[in-house]
């Protein structure tokens, strides 16, 4: 593909001006007449037997329209989808409420009150009396694991959601000859994607169609499991994202909220709505990461890599939710990061606790995977007192090595990972650096230098895992006067598709940007997608607006070349204009084709009028994006505080359609991934309670609290798809959070510091100052 | 959340046992209780407004009091619950007497949930040790009194 004016170019969001200035529709935008509202009654403990339900006061009460339990709701609604088919996996079935008499998670819904306003509904779900006979609950997923621990789901018979094991070689082989090994034990803690909109729902049931307005990353998945959920045949349903207020993954999924305000618009007859609070956002939407993981590295003295075993325990929560229990697989896959280790065994084990459900939050487990290798491959450099990134070097799996085979079953399309950190190095001038370090250290200042390469997944292909598939719809629509629809099955919610595809389309049919409008989230309007995650907008729906542009440009040169007499292969395009070889007099507008296409008294032999394309793109593969990330950082040591001094970022996206969009991703994902780093935490007490539930407990990091960063990139297409490009939605988060701890723990090493747990707070930091842990 | 510590009370040690199983003393003295009516067997049904920092509202629940070893010690038992979340407690009150005087060593264990757990927790353990020195100064004042 080549990239042209269109492609390529930096070009301003189009969607932003409505965004910005209070002009988008959200789900709280929306009110009907006899619009009635709901409030959810959530169980305040973490594991309790529900030994009574009391409603008639609440009944009673003015403006009450409805007050459902687990009953009214197990009459009316099947079971909600519980994860991907993983062997020998077992979950617990789940529905829109509680219906066997037993919470598991503080947030798990009891009941749902329903009235005319909702300050009545508020003050009515005050007079339902639940009682509660508190359970002793299993917080920690090592303890969920023992052999007589606590069931949360007895008839499963274990804790245990599933084991999954990856890897090949000869490990045992590996570490009982190696030279050196080292060891860590990662603890990545739990994230609250805190999106800036929270959920909501809104639903309507009204000639013979239920539409349901849901704020989801995607619709038609939605639609299909509610026409399980509901028992309403799936034509006869609706699905509408309007504008999604970001999700980062807690949107990819399919809520208890959607299946029961939509239960209640079909029971009621009345428009139901429900609106998130922030504290539900908090205990009711799916929580990210969660993981222990135990790190073992075998290596020879010169640094070369020999084995690598990992254990990972993942804190899978009360449910498996949609894509639980195939988030921490992830992380087994991708263990190996961009290194070619022979040797390698990756248990990944799911474990239930009662705590909110984890599932996907951007990375997915490839964070976890990237952190994890990054950490040890910098332990692995402390032991044998070598440069972080020589040992990094030694191990690269080589360019000249793609397509590469992981032993963990990846197979990487295409890569050059020491070009992209020997870019990164070159931009902080690294060797300086670290005499600098060494001339501070002496004046007892505290500098850090932290290095991450990362490789990641996009596009993700293991459609059998898939809500939906791996594929993506796009159409594009060429109407009589010239103008262009593109409808797209993915689901934007920050992504900026509204502009990359518009500039897709511009750039195979030569109309302008302003000719083009992309259409999405709306079920009836859109032929069947698959939705908005794993960075696969671009590689998955932008290949396939890629392919129907083609489609429609090769019959718009047929008709062209029918109406100029001309041969078809005598006729090329240039802009929206297309002309015959060698006779430059004889040209058409594409404006005119279209018109001619719908006219269609004079068309090809055989050929339809319309000039429409709908396209189904698979990929071949998986794509794997890549990069290398540096943090720079100076610690106080009065105080603990980290100060960023540097953050270059050299992200390998593949082919890049606005570098505008680009950067705005990486930005977003540094800050994201710094964040876990050295902010955000979800903090449980021993009960069960969540401690952070609030943002006054839970710091989502504003502008002040993060470094400029530097941005640059190297470009290796992928093969994959005809854009040749790589996802970029989730790198940032991927590169940063290891940069940066491995920044800090860099700048400690004076102190004889080797291992913190994130968030590393100046507290944290002070403390093993002191101590030298 | 555990509190501990002790308070020492001018009175002997008959007395300040007689002020503790006084319905009308703790509903004076315990502050913002609203209503504390006997059900027996030493059982109270008690009303109480409490404010943890943000995270304000009233509890309904019972109050019990149990182990009595009549002056030395007792075990008292809270189980409430309200718009904010749940309580469920229990303290131990010991008396020794000292010189005319009585030192009240009290020790308490409470589980909380809802609102109160996750807003207050920053706040929960001070406003309990506050209360219990309302209470306490209120004891003092009462044995003042009579």
């Amino acid at each position: 593909m080549v990239i042209s004016h269109a492609l390529g170019a930096r070009i301003k969001r189009r969607e932003d001006p409505r965004l910005i200035t209070g002009r988008a529709i959200y789900v709280d935008d929306l009110n009907f007449a006899g619009m009635v509202h709901a409030v959810l009654i959530r169980s305040p403990h973490a594991h309790a037997k529900v030994q009574s339900i009391e409603t008639s006061a609440a009944r009673r009460a003015s403006g009450v329209v409805a007050v459902w339990t687990g009953e009214d709701v197990s009459r009316r609604c099947g079971p909600l989808p519980i994860g991907p088919r993983i062997k020998d996996m077992k979950a617990p079935k789940r529905f829109p409420l509680v219906i066997d008499g037993i919470v598991r998670h503080v947030g798990d819904p009891v009941a749902v009150v329903v009235a005319a306003s909702l300050e009545a509904a508020h003050d009515a779900a005050e007079l339902v009396e639940v009682d509660y006979e508190p359970l002793v609950s299993v917080q920690n997923p090592e303890t969920a694991l023992a052999i007589d621990a606590l069931l949360i789901h007895p008839d499963l018979g274990t804790n245990v959601c599933f084991r999954m094991t990856f890897g090949g070689g000869g490990v045992d082989a590996a570490f009982a000859s190696a030279e050196v090994v080292v060891k860590t034990r990662i603890v990545q803690q739990r994230l609250i994607p805190a999106a800036m909109e929270t959920r909501g729902v809104v639903a309507q049931h009204k000639g013979g169609e239920l539409t349901v307005w849901t704020s989801t990353q995607i619709p038609h998945v939605v639609k299909t499991t509610l026409a399980e959920t509901v028992r309403v045949p799936e034509h006869e349903i609706r699905v509408i994202a309007p504008e999604v207020g970001g999700g980062f993954g807690s949107k990819l999924d399919v809520y208890a909220e959607e299946a029961l305000v939509a239960a209640l618009a079909l029971a009621l007859g009345r428009p139901v709505k429900w609106i998130e609070s922030r504290r539900e956002n908090f205990i009711a939407t799916v929580h990210g990461r969660g993981q222990i993981d135990d790190v073992e590295l075998a290596a020879k003295r010169d640094g070369t890599v020999t084995g690598l075993r990992v254990r990972a325990i993942a804190d899978l929560g009360a449910y498996s939710q949609l894509l639980t229990p195939g988030v921490p697989t992830n992380t087994g896959l991708m263990c190996c990061g961009c290194y070619r280790i022979p040797n390698v065994h990756a248990e990944v084990i799911g474990v239930f606790t009662n705590r909110t459900p984890t599932d996907a939050y951007r990375g997915a487990g490839r964070p976890e995977a990237t952190f994890l290798i990054e950490r040890v491959m910098d332990v692995l450099a402390a032991e044998l007192k070598m440069d972080p990134a020589e040992v990094r070097r030694k191990n690269f799996i080589p360019a000249g090595a793609f397509p590469f085979k992981t032993p963990t079953g990846a197979t990487y399309d295409s890569g050059n990972y020491e070009t992209a950190l020997e870019k990164a190095l070159d931009r902080v001038n690294y060797t300086a650096l670290r005499d600098e370090q060494a001339k501070r250290r002496q004046q007892k200042r505290y500098m850090g230098i932290g290095i991450a390469s990362y490789v990641e997944i996009t596009g993700l292909a293991s459609a059998a895992n898939l809500p939906g598939g791996n594929w993506e719809s796009a159409t594009v629509r060429v109407e009589p006067t010239g103008k262009i629809t593109v409808l797209t099955g993915t689901s934007p919610h920050g992504q900026g598709e509204e502009t990359t595809f518009a500039q897709i389309v511009s750039d195979r049919l030569g109309v302008s940007i302003e000719d083009v409008a992309v259409i999405h989230g709306d079920t009836r309007a859109v032929p069947y997608g698959v939705g908005t995650f794993g960075s696969r907008t671009t590689p998955v729906g932008g290949a396939a607006v890629y392919v129907a542009a083609e489609k429609v440009r090769d019959k718009a040169t047929r008709i062209a070349a029918h109406l100029l007499e001309a041969s078809h292969d005598d006729v090329t395009m240039n802009g929206a204009r297309f002309l015959v070889k060698g006779s430059p007099d004889r040209a058409i507008d594409f404006k005119e084709v279209a018109r001619m296409a719908y006219k269609a008294f004079k068309l090809p032999p055989g050929m339809e009028p319309g000039l429409e394309f709908l396209h189904f793109f698979t990929p071949k593969e998986r794509v794997f994006p890549f990069g290398s990330h540096v943090c720079v950082v100076e610690i106080d040591p009065e105080t603990g505080e980290v100060s960023f001094k540097r953050y270059v970022a050299v992200d390998d996206c593949g082919n890049i359609l606005n570098p505008l969009l680009v950067a705005g991703q990486i930005h977003g994902g540094i800050v994201q991934g710094l964040a876990q780093a050295v902010y955000e935490g979800v903090e449980y007490d021993s009960e069960g309670q969540l401690l952070t539930a609030l943002f006054t407990d839970y710091v989502v990091p504003d502008a002040t609290q993060v470094p400029p960063f530097e941005l640059d990139h190297t470009v290796t297409p992928s093969p994959h798809n005809p854009l040749g490009a790589k996802g970029v939605g989730e790198a940032g988060t991927i590169g940063a959070t290891p940069a940066v701890v491995n920044a800090i723990l860099d700048a400690l090493a004076p102190f004889g510091v080797k291992h913190l747990d994130m968030p590393i707070t100046p507290r944290k930091i002070w403390a093993a100052m002191q101590s030298g842990l | 959340m555990k509190v501990e510590g002790t308070y020492t009370l001018p009175a002997s040690r008959q007395e300040v046992w007689e002020l503790l199983n006084d319905p009308n003393v703790l509903a004076k003295a315990t502050p913002g209780i609203k209503q504390l009516d006997p059900q027996g067997d030493d059982t109270f049904k008690a009303i109480i407004e409490v404010g943890v920092g943000p995270v304000k509202g009233a509890y309904v629940g019972q109050v019990s009091i149990a182990d009595k070893v009549p002056p030395e010690r007792m075990t008292l038992k809270i189980e409430g619950g309200g718009r904010p979340g749940t309580i469920k407690a229990t303290g131990e009150l010991r008396l020794e007497e000292q010189d005319g005087k009585t030192v009240v060593a009290y020790s308490g264990d409470a589980q909380v949930t809802g609102l109160i757990a996750s807003v207050g927790h920053r706040l929960i353990s001070g406003v309990a040790k506050q209360m219990v020195g309302e209470f306490f100064r209120a004891l003092e004042k009462e044995l003042e009194r009579r």
